[in-house]
């Protein structure tokens, strides 16, 4: 209860005190996250909003908006006023989705960049008794069973999805017919699909891992992230064992806004960005997630496009859709 | 036409019409599904089927007169049927017009008008203070505690930020 | 142990504590009980302020509002016919018909002992069984999900009234309307536009099919129920019709704790389970549907019962098995507590402190529900002309919160239009409902275990759970098939 009184009261006089500095903001803001509450976006979203408040002077409303693969709470932040009061968590899908689904409602590049936020790391976990001790063993594996191995995965052209199919793909396989798909919903469902040996193995955001890992019900073979994870100093990364495309592959959030927001919300929340980078808040809930902060250090832009680019060739070679 | 009948037919009408029209526009079959893993397609089709042939029984067997007993209808104050149809079609145009009206007067604004119109309707010419303190302070009160308890933000329409709503 | 357990009463029977548990508890039953509001929303609402709280408390305030929520959606499925939450609308079935009756106390009372017993029972189950019921739930995979959600459908037979095809009907809309949007493959159906790809939330649908036409009919017929729900007064369950339902309460509470223990079931399909379950074994059977107590008492003790046994995955198995509880995992992992079996060794100070708390948390549900009683017994006193628009009123607001969506206030009040042509036809709206909740379950377990097996048909039948289910919609469906048969042999006998 102090605490709860002392950050409300933090917050109250950082409010004050922000209050003249510019314009904008004059009201709440609105961060609209396009996923359910509870998964690793609803926290990542949750964080930014505790931790650029004090920053930006006006409390940041939560608002989980669900569905069709991110796309609906995109296509509501596209289609709001572009007046900085309306802002989008994107995650890696808002790239993914457009670039391997036809019918996705919203274009990777329909918004403006505000920034990067942080980079979540996948990771290629089995049960810890499978007796599989390196992904070649797994590889192995699914080239003997003719298809019979089953993985967990949110969708087919789900993020999780490309984690396996790219893996699949560099290991000479079929990425679509090597190993069997069986879709769920959620990180929860996902694990409690491996853990209960309904699924061979997946390859999901760490968050929702981590937990089993950490307990030994899980054991972690390979992750799908840049460098190698503080937590799991003994995991190789997918570049380092040379496999090429899912190196690649990764999750990550990003702030966006509608098309053409003006230059100054832009500046204005690109100075908030830069103070929540070295927040303590942010940091360790971050950590806390499993995932790592990338404000300022990634353009934005540049790298939407890339992901895009990445997806939709991935989609094209796979046969989601036509060359 | 008695109603069991006229029943049976819609419900058939009804699940045909999803069955023939429906799913084969708007359920695509994706580029690549697993060829054992049931499409998306199965499930639907398999229950509009389903439900036509519920509505295939409930036709025939009131045409062979073994449906049940007739219910009876609904209890109402007496009006001429022709006034409740009209009475329903003023409910429907009720409705449609909030959506209607929303990206005009913001949505306060629109449920006042909703809720006042919904009362007229019902027929209450009674309790006027009752009525206009639920239509007109009922929204303003709950726009306000959802904005500061909830931050939710309404649609304020062309007409809200005119008049600070 | 047992000092250890001391120690955690000493911490967590604090004034602070209590506080914040009663305005969990209660914020949670008012929620429940406005209908628009949702249980999911009071507890995603509340999770920011977990960021500044001790864990513990974080997680009690979580866990009060998810019980009192779920109780609280009995108070206007009762009074108004409205289920606050999809887990009450079995309790709807026969409490409102009991407020017609001029006992709205009597259901309300019900509903609260059969809920609180639920819980109590729940949070017991919670403490003392966690690892084995964690067990089972593991075994419990796509074929025996499939199986389990297969019977749980069968509840329709029992919730449709004088017609058993007229029920089957609703039931096969309800399942049709819940494939709209994107199924687990990722493929759109039914997306006529954009909206609807997201598919429709049960939130709109269950309150316009129950809430809205009972406006339409208000503005329509203006014909005044029977309404005698004025006389709530003090309308004590008495000893004998609590033993009576004693059984069912019972069962209730373990079909909740077993359903809810199992992850992504949660407390509606185990209300709808128990209510069903109850219908065929009870002697009391022939009423359900037209004001039985034991129908209240089935319904929600199996709704609460299943609250505090999501806890168990939770807490177990480190899985979130609903949306409340992977609200809760998110609160446990901004605290720096990690659920799973680790949390038993690492934090067992924590952990007993929970229990404690929850267990307190029964005692006040009780509280809390005789209080907002009270104050929800008003109600009854507005005139059917003006509560209806009111609560068409608060339904416009809620459902917009929910997720900011028109969409969802469209689908609302289109629902409450289809709602008023059910009941122009004589189609029961509750088979809609609960198939349109299992419906999901069910297509995506057996598509699942379909892909698992490649297409082969017999892992449906690959598991000792799966027997047992197969034999019991077997032998459900065969008893229907009798029933109806002797039904119609019935009134050929009256004709003749």
């Amino acid at each position: 209860m102090k605490k709860l009184i002392t950050g409300l009261t933090l917050a109250a006089t950082m409010a004050a005190g922000a209050a003249f500095a510019a314009d904008y903001p004059e009201k709440a803001v609105t961060l609209v996250i396009p996923y359910g509450p509870g998964g690793a976006s609803d926290l990542a979203g949750r964080a930014l909003s505790e931790s650029a408040k004090p920053y930006l002077g006006q409390p940041v409303t939560v608002v989980n908006k669900p569905g069709a693969g991110g796309m609906n709470g995109a296509r509501f932040v596209t289609e709001s006023d572009a007046d900085g009061y309306t802002l989008l968590l994107a995650r890696v899908g808002m790239a993914l989705t457009p670039a391997v689904n036809p019918q996705a409602s919203v274009d990777w590049d329909a918004y403006t960049f505000v920034g990067a936020l942080e980079a979540t790391p996948m990771i290629l976990a089995v049960k810890s008794d499978a007796p599989y001790e390196t992904v070649k063993d797994l590889t192995d594996a699914v080239t003997e069973s003719g298809g019979r191995m089953a993985y967990a995965a949110s969708g087919a052209t789900s993020i999780d999805g490309f984690t396996v199919q790219t893996l699949l793909s560099d290991a000479g396989l079929d990425p679509l017919t090597a190993a069997t798909l069986v879709p769920y919903k959620g990180g929860g469902a996902l694990a409690t699909a491996l853990l209960g040996g309904h699924v061979d193995f997946l390859a999901i955001s760490a968050g929702s891992l981590m937990p089993h890992i950490e307990s030994g019900d899980m054991k972690a073979l390979m992750v799908f992230a840049p460098s190698r994870m503080d937590n799991l100093p003994d995991v190789p990364t997918a570049s380092e064992l040379g496999y090429e495309q899912a190196g690649q592959v990764t999750g990550w959030s990003a702030l966006y806004a509608p098309k053409d927001l003006p230059a100054d919300v832009v500046a204005k929340w690109q100075g908030v960005l830069e103070q929540v980078a070295t927040d303590e808040t942010w940091l360790t809930l971050a950590e806390r997630r499993g995932s790592i902060s990338t404000v300022g250090s990634i353009d934005m832009p540049a790298y939407a496009k890339a992901q895009y680019e990445l997806f939709n060739g991935l989609a094209k070679k796979f046969g989601y859709i036509p060359e | 036409m008695t109603k069991s009948l006229f029943r049976g037919i819609l419900i058939t009408v009804l699940f045909a019409f999803v069955a023939f029209v429906l799913i084969p526009i708007y359920v695509p079959r994706p580029a690549f599904i697993p060829g054992f893993a049931p499409p998306p397609d199965m499930w639907p089709r398999v229950i509009s089927i389903i439900g036509m042939g519920l509505g295939l029984v409930a036709f025939c067997l009131t045409l062979l007169g073994k449906g049940e007993a007739e219910d009876p209808a609904p209890k109402s104050d007496g009006a001429p049927t022709k006034t409740l149809i009209l009475r329903a079609f003023g409910a429907a145009a009720a409705f449609a017009g909030f959506i209607v009206i929303l990206p005009i007067v913001g949505f306060a604004i629109g449920a006042m008008l909703l809720t006042g119109v919904c009362i007229l309707l019902t027929g209450e010419r009674g309790h006027v203070i009752w009525a206009v303190a639920i239509s007109v302070l009922g929204p303003l009160a709950l726009t306000f505690f959802f904005q500061k308890a909830l931050g939710t933000q309404f649609p304020q329409g062309v007409l809200g930020p005119v008049i600070g709503l | 142990m047992l000092n250890d357990i001391l120690m955690a009463l000493q911490a967590v029977a604090t004034l602070e504590n209590l506080l914040i548990m009663i305005a969990g508890i209660w914020g949670g039953v008012i929620i429940g009980a406005i209908p628009g509001m949702t249980g999911t929303m009071a507890v995603t609402l509340a999770l920011p302020f977990t960021f500044y709280m001790d864990p513990v408390p974080s997680i009690l305030m979580l866990v009060a509002l998810y019980k009192g929520s779920t109780y609280g959606g009995s108070v206007s499925a009762i009074l108004i016919k409205t289920p606050g939450t999809a887990s009450a609308a079995c309790t709807a079935l026969d409490g409102y018909p009991l407020a017609q009756q001029g006992k709205a106390g009597k259901a309300l009372n019900m509903a609260l002992y059969s809920s609180v017993t639920g819980d109590f029972i729940s949070n017991l189950s919670l403490i003392f069984l966690a690892a084995p019921l964690a067990i089972l739930a593991l075994r419990v995979g796509p074929p025996e999900y499939f199986m389990l959600m297969l019977f749980a459908l069968t509840t329709v037979a029992g919730v449709s009234g004088n017609s058993l095809l007229l029920g089957l009907v609703s039931a096969a809309m309800g399942l049709l309307l819940a494939t709209a949007g994107e199924d687990i493959y990722g493929s759109f159906r039914f997306a006529f536009t954009e909206d609807m790809q997201a598919g429709l939330s049960v939130a709109p649908v269950l309150i316009g099919l129950f809430a809205l036409p009972e406006l339409i009919k208000m503005i329509v017929m203006r014909a005044a129920p029977d309404n005698e729900t004025a006389k709530l007064g003090d309308q004590k369950v008495s000893r004998a019709e609590f033993m009576r339902s004693f059984k069912s309460i019972l069962r209730g509470s373990s079909i909740g704790v077993i359903m809810g223990a199992i992850p992504g079931i949660g407390p509606s399909a185990a209300a709808f389970f128990s209510y069903g379950e109850a219908q065929r074994s009870s002697k009391n059977g022939k009423n359900f549907g037209k004001g039985e107590l034991e129908g209240i008492a089935a319904s929600e003790s199996a709704n609460n019962g299943a609250c505090g046994a999501t806890m168990i995955p939770l807490l177990a198995l480190g899985v979130p098995g609903d949306v409340i509880t992977g609200v809760m995992l998110g609160a446990f992992m901004i605290q720096g507590l990690t659920p799973g079996p680790l949390l038993f060794q690492t934090n067992i100070h924590e952990i007993y402190m929970l229990f404690i708390g929850m267990l307190f948390s029964s005692v006040l549900l009780f509280g809390a529900g005789k209080l907002t009683m009270r104050m929800f017994s008003y109600v009854a006193h507005i005139p059917q002309t003006l509560l209806t628009p009111t609560v068409l009123l608060l339904c416009l607001f809620g459902i917009y919160s929910i997720s900011s969506s028109m969409f969802d206030v469209t689908v609302l009040l289109i629902m409450g239009c289809v709602g008023f042509g059910m009941f122009l036809l004589n189609i029961p709206a509750a088979p809609f409902l609960i198939a349109f909740i299992l419906g999901p379950m069910i297509e995506d377990n057996l598509r699942r275990a379909l892909a698992i097996s490649r297409g082969e048909p017999g892992i449906l039948l690959s598991s000792p759970i799966t027997w047992v289910f197969a034999a019991l919609i077997i032998f459900v469906v065969t008893l229907t098939v009798r029933r109806e048969i002797h039904k119609a042999k019935e009134r050929k006998g009256e004709v003749a």
